[in-house]
């Protein structure tokens, strides 16, 4: 059983939260401010953090950072902003995925599962063999297939596409995906990064301008969902 | 302003200056006469040249003239041999006369233009100086009344009436600043084409004239004067009068700038007060939607075995608090670009990413609308703000999916046109009103006022508001093969040069 800590200062909102992880046979603990919540974190070691961005005693950014000096539990941050700077900074900062508000509840329970999965230690990428679609892909030997036919990937490109994979589910910020790939001097070229996804996106996406696997979050980043 | 008058003053002091004249060539005779002895005859007549100058400085060329006959006469009775007669022994002396009066004439003409210059000259200043004045006054006033008094005063000082007309809202000249002038139905028409061509006319030629001046301000004529005077005052006054014409142009036109700029202030402080507003409410009511709809969504899930009504209501309720959201953010959407507060965060990217992401997000609200995208081959980066596009792209798709019949598709296409970058969102429905073909981007707008289909119509203004803030243009049309087409344009720029990486095949 997973132990949740939801920082959120809305009671009807922690309300419905609650029931929803609750009926997935998660445990669920709040905290009304982020003070609180910094406090649970130490205290209660939670495998899952959700963040709501609109606390009036704090800062979301200063949270995160502060919970990832020391520990690597996700942060699934809830906004109510409509400004995309504030989610970025979050991100950047080390939360690994957000939702704007209002949200459903399935949208919720897909996030938590998907961060809570990659959470559990050893399971992530055990295998150098991943598959998506008709795709496979051999990050030992820098082997990528469609139905079986070798598809050709630039070195640029393998190396943005197992950034990606060893990240899937998780929401990348460009800063965080051109620091990656082509390194802390090139993080304001975002036209680089968004060329090199829509190469991807062609050679592995069937429907490349309605992608599945490499899904853009508008103004933020990508995201790779198998 | 006593120089201002003509001197029609009179033939009085005209009188009055002949025998000033007089009586100084009188007094000069007898000063000289105990001198006569003494002194060579030739020096007598510069004397009495002197007198005549003196009188040309004084008095003006009329007595001076007066003066060399009169003069002339003195000397030859009192001082040329044989004297008390008119009569003269040496021919000699016809010449000194001759001489005498040709310098005497001379001198009387130079010395009076020297002082006819002087007094113009005096009073051109004190033209200037009342035109400053006037300049002065019709700088500071606050009013049109009050610039039309003034120009009346200055005007009335010089012995004219004058009377301005400006034009209301709706083109009618009326008479500001005193009693409004009276003019017959001919009249009013003379002035009326004066005021449309912008040309000075005249609409008395009889004594007193009236003159019209047009008052021709920098974007538009501000109205006109009427001048009413004798008709050789008129014409002698015209250069003045035409520049207190444009003095009051320019105070006019200064005075409508003035209030255009403090309706536009006002209304940037009323539209900026309206969107504080709209972003604290819309921040304020989406806090308890999230709740509505979380909750709300949650009674839909199957584990609360909820009878189906139940479970329908919820999801009802959970649908409905969904709208309401979207409705809360267009709200805030539009407060925020019409406030002029959204900064463009414009970065270089594919327009298929954009169209992508929209689908996506639009998700169900699509299911029934299969979304057909037609992209041209090799299609440039574009600068754009991706957040903002995409709220076109989803207002676009869900208003062709709202309009469009079940299970019908939406066309998307991008193309490069004339150096721009075109997209048409094109759907099967019954297409736009054509009389509301423009009208559709007005916020609060539908193409079909008592449709039954929801939304307040801003999408479609929100739109127009992003893509005009690109610097490109948007507009609707029907389609002669059916249906409704919205297309806009987002200009090209010059994309960044990528390196070609090592290896990789173009």
């Amino acid at each position: 059983m997973s132990l949740v800590l939801l920082v959120e200062d809305e009671r009807e909102i922690r309300r419905f939260i609650r029931q929803a992880l609750e009926g997935e046979g998660s445990e669920v603990r709040e905290a009304g401010t982020m003070a609180l919540g910094l406090e649970a974190v130490v205290s209660l070691k939670p495998q899952l953090v959700i963040l709501d961005l609109g606390l009036p005693d704090g800062d979301g950014v200063d949270f995160v950072q502060r919970v990832r000096s020391w520990s690597q539990v996700p942060v699934l941050v809830l906004s109510a902003r409509s400004t995309e700077r504030d989610k970025i900074a979050v991100l950047d900062a080390g939360a690994d995925d957000y939702l704007t508000k209002p949200f459903s509840v399935g949208e919720l329970l897909a996030r938590v599962r998907a961060l809570l999965r990659r959470g559990r230690p050893g399971e992530a990428l055990e295998s150098p063999m991943s598959r998506f679609g008709r795709i496979e892909v051999d990050l030992a030997r820098h082997v990528v297939t469609k139905d079986g036919q070798p598809v050709r990937l630039t070195a640029m490109e393998f190396k943005l596409l197992s950034v990606l994979l060893a990240n899937a589910g998780r929401v990348l910020t460009h800063r965080q995906l051109l620091r990656e790939v082509w390194g802390a001097t090139h993080v304001e070229h975002t036209h680089y990064l968004r060329i090199y996804v829509a190469h991807l996106r062609q050679k592995l996406e069937d429907d490349p301008t309605q992608p599945a696997h490499f899904q853009t979050e508008i103004g933020i980043g990508y995201r790779f969902q198998f | 302003m006593s120089a201002f008058q003509t001197s029609s003053a009179g033939k009085e002091s005209g009188f009055r200056q002949q025998l000033q004249a007089l009586a100084a060539c009188v007094l000069i005779t007898l000063v000289t006469q105990p001198l006569r002895e003494h002194v060579d005859l030739a020096n007598i007549v510069m004397l009495f040249l002197l007198t005549v100058a003196i009188i040309a400085v004084w008095l003006g060329r009329k007595p001076a003239i007066t003066a060399s006959l009169i003069s002339i006469a003195l000397f030859d009775f009192f001082f040329v041999p044989p004297r008390f007669s008119f009569s003269v022994n040496d021919a000699q002396y016809l010449i000194t006369f001759t001489v005498m009066l040709m310098v005497a004439l001379i001198i009387s003409h130079l010395t009076a233009g020297l002082r006819q210059n002087a007094i113009e000259a005096q009073q051109r200043e004190q033209q200037m100086r009342a035109l400053y004045a006037l300049a002065q006054q019709l700088a500071g006033v606050l009013t049109v009344e009050q610039a039309a008094l003034d120009a009346r005063n200055f005007i009335r000082q010089l012995g004219m009436e004058l009377h301005v007309l400006v034009p209301t809202r709706n083109e009618v000249l009326l008479t500001v600043g005193g009693e409004s002038v009276e003019l017959d139905v001919a009249e009013m028409m003379v002035v009326r084409s004066a005021f449309s061509n912008n040309a000075a006319m005249e609409l008395r030629s009889e004594s007193p004239a009236t003159l019209i001046l047009p008052l021709s301000g920098v974007t538009r004529p501000r109205g006109v004067i009427l001048i009413s005077a004798e008709r050789e005052v008129l014409a002698l006054q015209r250069p003045l009068l035409e520049a207190v014409a444009s003095l009051m142009a320019t105070a006019l036109d200064r005075l409508h700038f003035v209030e255009v700029a403090q309706q536009h202030h006002m209304q940037m402080l009323t539209e900026r007060l309206r969107s504080s507003i709209l972003a604290a409410l819309s921040h304020d009511i989406r806090t308890p939607l999230t709740a509505l709809y979380g909750l709300a969504d949650t009674l839909t899930l199957p584990r609360q075995q909820l009878p189906e009504p139940a479970r329908e209501t919820a999801a009802a309720i959970r649908d409905q608090a969904l709208r309401l959201n979207n409705l809360v953010s267009n709200l805030l959407d539009m407060a925020r670009l019409h406030a002029g507060q959204v900064q463009l965060r414009k970065e270089w990217q594919p327009v298929e990413e954009v169209i992508g992401a929209s689908i996506k997000l639009l998700g169900t609200a699509l299911q029934r609308h299969p979304v057909k995208v037609h992209l041209a081959a090799g299609l440039p980066l574009i600068e754009f703000d991706a957040v903002l596009l995409e709220r076109v792209f989803c207002n676009l798709l869900e208003n062709a999916a709202k309009y469009a019949p079940l299970d019908t598709d939406i066309l998307l296409g991008a193309q490069v046109v004339e150096g721009e970058l075109e997209v048409t969102v094109a759907n099967a429905g019954a297409g736009f009103p054509p009389d509301k073909l423009l009208a559709v981007f007005e916020p609060f707008e539908r193409g079909v006022a008592e449709s039954p289909l929801t939304g307040v119509g801003m999408g479609l203004a929100i739109c127009r508001a992003v893509i005009e803030a690109h610097g490109g243009g948007i507009s609707a049309s029907n389609p002669a093969a059916g249906g409704a087409c919205v297309r806009f344009t987002l200009p090209l720029g010059e994309p960044p040069v990528i390196e070609q990486e090592a290896g990789e095949s173009p």
